[in-house]
């Protein structure tokens, strides 16, 4: 088995796609502390524009910190579409190559192979959001400096003391890992169904982007059916820079990704089990 | 022998009342004296702010004050939260400084204190300052208590508690209960997780109201404060 | 007797409504090399998929050593070597890290020196470091054998391995394949749908025809020298039908059709059957052999294709 994980994440690590994903995340990163470079001031005192009535605020309000958190805002979005580039590519790329025919002649089970992947991938993730974690966190610390944290919610304003924000950081970057998990999940099993990778990809996509704005949408017909949407909880990192911390909340939302994680590994098994290798 | 007692109790009724209005009056300018007196102070303060729609932890910085209406908070490289305009945080902004007419109010206790209270009403016609209820302390010539109602910033209750620094009419504790506007962005922008709770420490208040809760910690008086400390760029690194 | 290696009973697998492999049973003796013939299409592919655990059979089973192959499959493939169709492989990846990589997975403790010497058995030293992107056809074909064999299985089952090749290529495999059977003594599997490949290294034959088993037999059996049917082209004679009926060559039955001498017998015999006719005065412009057994085969495969036309 560790031989089998070995192998898969040597696979993975040999790809140039996979180094794309992670020039993507630098160059997306890169491109919103631009922006917030030039016209950070503004963009805040737009976002701040309620708040500005009744109160002054002074200080470095456009620190490395806040411009975390806009990047991953804006990022955790993209990046299901790098996991998938990556995970939805495991079996179906094999399929397509035809590799997966030779791997498959091997001494090896189905369910050891699935697992690999699944561990492949998960580590992958991982690694992405590492590396996320060092260009937007780091790079922006450095660049725009440390300070307290505003937060602007829909209907609130948050300041997080400077000293207190690094811990959040840490444990959204771990809910974002499992977030992201959830979707290489997905992939995967999406994976199994098609034989070639463009398929997997573009429905993993599909899936989140649909399931993602049925999550935003505020119409009573959805808020039923919203707490079972996976979507729904894949911002569950947002959580952290809460005041108080929605922990219930988050547990539930972390619960709910792991079920569907496990679901997910569990029906592709279950499906590529069952399954006649064409190829 | 009616009607000479009568007119007795109707001279010294003049007489109380004459008497009253020129013991408030000279209440008040006693009192505006001594708040007068602090031309600036630079004070380590604990602030914590309350508002319905803002979350703010306690902050810990320096707040610089200077006549007639300057003030800054200094965090150290954190933010700086304040009220905007005339809701600053300190009594000296909520007494009438020109010419004004003052009424006794009568006697009532705050904190187990005997305190009067006065009513004073600027002659200005200008000043947003439409009314200032102050309960004064008269052994200690302070203020415990300021209500005030405002032309354009609704009512404002300022609590003080003092201590070390009573001697100068400075607070040891204020409590600031103000009124706040609501604050929404919309919801598709910020994609929110979850609903916010109402802070806890705004559970009783009824409506739109906010409260501003200041601890000084040591103040240092008079030392002839800058203007420079009072640009907003001295705050932004 | 030999002990089959490989043995399949009553192998059956549609798909949908199409069947395309139909209780299918045949035996593999050890030390064999036995021809998988058939057309394209013909349920070749779908076999060897279920042998190596690729497709599942609807029915049937596949004993390997005498152990069932649902039951023991990986313990099973550990002793069996494959190419099912294309020899695809990493194309990202050079040919010895493909090679490290399906050694590594073979079940068995693979030593680096044993890689250099498939690599060099399938005569790719030199290029083994290329990325296998880089390779020709026949070059991923030699890197599929060096993958199939590089953990010393008994059993190779080889799908098409000439498929796309040059004509040496062809030849090269070829050699290959019978290299591993004499010098290596493995029992090997070989599919493919054109006969004269088959019948230059198989020692027995299997033709499969939608799905069906039609013939299995050794190839000595089935490719008889006496069964060549000898087609020679000779100027107009008459009176010739008669004089050879009168010689030696009568027992060949021979017969004489609009100017074309077509006689049944062993090719060793045309020189002589030449020498006589020219005795005779009698001018051959040209001479044809086909073996009957090819024929059948052809038979097959032009009956399918006439009626896939009428489809």
């Amino acid at each position: 088995m560790k031989q089998l994980l070995q192998i898969e994440l040597f696979k993975i690590f040999r790809r140039p796609r996979t180094y794309i994903s992670f020039g993507i995340v630098t160059a997306i990163t890169f491109v919103i502390q631009l922006a917030m470079l030039t016209d950070g001031k503004s963009y805040m005192s737009f976002a701040l524009q309620g708040v500005n009535e009744q109160f002054d605020i002074h200080g470095n309000m456009i620190n490395g910190y806040f411009i975390t958190y806009i990047i991953l805002q804006t990022l955790l979005i993209q990046i299901p579409l790098l996991v998938a580039l990556v995970a939805g590519d495991t079996l179906a790329g094999e399929a397509t190559l035809g590799t997966l025919r030779l791997l498959l002649t091997k001494p090896i089970s189905r369910n050891q192979l699935i697992l690999a992947k699944f561990m492949s991938s998960f580590i992958y993730t991982v690694l992405l959001v590492i590396w996320l974690a060092i260009v937007a966190l780091g790079l922006s610390v450095l660049i725009f400096g440390r300070g307290d944290m505003v937060n602007i919610k829909s209907d609130t304003f948050i300041l997080i003391l400077q000293n207190d924000v690094l811990w959040r950081y840490a444990a959204a970057f771990c809910f974002a890992m499992l977030a992201m998990t959830t979707i290489a999940s997905l992939s995967i099993l999406l994976s199994v169904f098609a034989d070639n990778s463009i398929g997997p990809i573009i429905s993993t996509m599909g899936i989140v982007v649909v399931l993602t704005i049925l999550s935003n949408l505020d119409l009573p017909l959805f808020n039923h059916i919203k707490p079972y949407i996976f979507t729904t909880h894949m911002i569950g990192w947002k959580g952290f820079f809460d005041d108080p911390v929605p922990v219930r909340q988050i547990g539930i939302s972390a619960l709910v990704l792991i079920v569907y994680t496990v679901a997910f590994a569990g029906t592709t098994l279950l499906v590529f089990n069952k399954k006649d290798i064409k190829s | 022998m009616i009607r000479r007692s009568l007119n007795t109790i109707l001279i010294l009724l003049c007489l109380a009342v004459q008497a009253s209005a020129a013991d408030a009056n000279e209440l008040f300018n006693t009192l505006r004296r001594k708040i007068f007196s602090v031309q600036d102070y630079t004070a380590d303060v604990k602030m914590r702010i309350s508002v319905k729609y803002m979350r703010i932890p306690q902050l810990a910085g320096t707040l610089y004050f200077k006549s007639p209406d300057k003030m800054r908070l200094e965090r150290h490289g954190g933010l700086s939260i304040l009220p905007r305009k005339n809701i600053n945080l300190t009594i000296r902004n909520l007494i009438p400084a020109g010419n004004a007419t003052v009424i006794d109010a009568g006697e009532a206790q705050i904190g187990g204190k005997k305190t009067r209270i006065i009513k004073v009403i600027p002659e200005d016609d200008k000043s947003d300052l439409v009314l200032a209820k102050i309960w004064v302390d008269e052994t200690s010539m302070v203020a415990l208590r300021i209500e005030t109602a405002t032309r354009n910033e609704g009512t404002l209750t300022m609590d003080l508690e003092y201590g070390r620094y009573i001697s100068n009419g400075l607070p040891d504790k204020l409590l600031l209960t103000l009124d706040v506007k609501d604050f929404r962005m919309p919801k598709g922008m910020t994609m929110d997780y979850t609903e916010s709770r109402p802070d806890e420490a705004l559970k009783d208040t009824k409506g739109k109201k906010g409260t501003i809760q200041i601890t000084y910690l040591s103040y240092k008086i008079n030392t002839g404060l800058s203007d420079k400390i009072f640009t907003p760029e001295a705050s932004e690194p | 007797m030999a002990s089959p290696i490989l043995e399949v009973r009553s192998l059956t697998k549609s798909f949908n409504q199409f069947k395309a492999v139909d209780d299918l049973s045949f035996a593999i003796n050890k030390g064999a090399v036995y021809g998988f013939l058939g057309q394209n299409g013909a349920g070749k592919s779908t076999t060897m998929r279920m042998l190596m655990g690729l497709i599942f059979p609807d029915s049937g089973s596949i004993i390997i050593n005498g152990s069932s192959f649902s039951n023991s499959q990986r313990q099973l493939l550990r002793n069996i070597g494959a190419i099912i169709e294309r020899p695809d492989m990493y194309g990202y990846l050079s040919g010895w890290e493909n090679l490290k990589i399906f050694a590594a997975l073979s079940g068995k403790n693979i030593k680096t020196t044993r890689l250099h010497e498939v690599i060099e058995m399938v005569g790719l030293k030199g290029r083994e470091k290329d990325k296998v992107k880089a390779y020709s056809q026949g070059m991923k074909q030699r890197l599929g054998i060096a993958i199939a064999t590089v953990h010393e299985p008994d059993l190779l089952i080889l799908d098409e391995p000439t498929n796309g090749l040059d004509p040496q290529g062809i030849a090269e495999i070829r050699q290959l394949i019978l290299s591993l059977s004499k010098d290596h003594g493995k029992t090997i599997l070989v599919s493919s749908h054109l006969l004269h490949e088959i019948e230059q290294v198989a020692t027995d034959i299997i033709i499969i025809h939608k799905g069906k088993k039609m013939i299995e037999a050794p190839v000595g059996e089935l490719l008889r020298p006496d069964d060549t049917r000898i087609e020679i082209t000779l100027q107009p004679a008459p009176g010739l039908q008669q004089s050879i009926y009168q010689t030696s060559w009568a027992q060949y039955s021979p017969e004489i059709i609009d100017g074309v001498l077509t006689i049944k017998m062993n090719p060793a015999h045309i020189p002589a059957l030449n020498k006589w006719l020219v005795v005779q005065g009698i001018e051959v412009s040209g001479i044809t052999t086909q073996h009957s057994f090819e024929a059948y085969f052809l038979n097959i495969t032009h009956e399918t294709t006439a009626a896939d036309r009428t489809v």
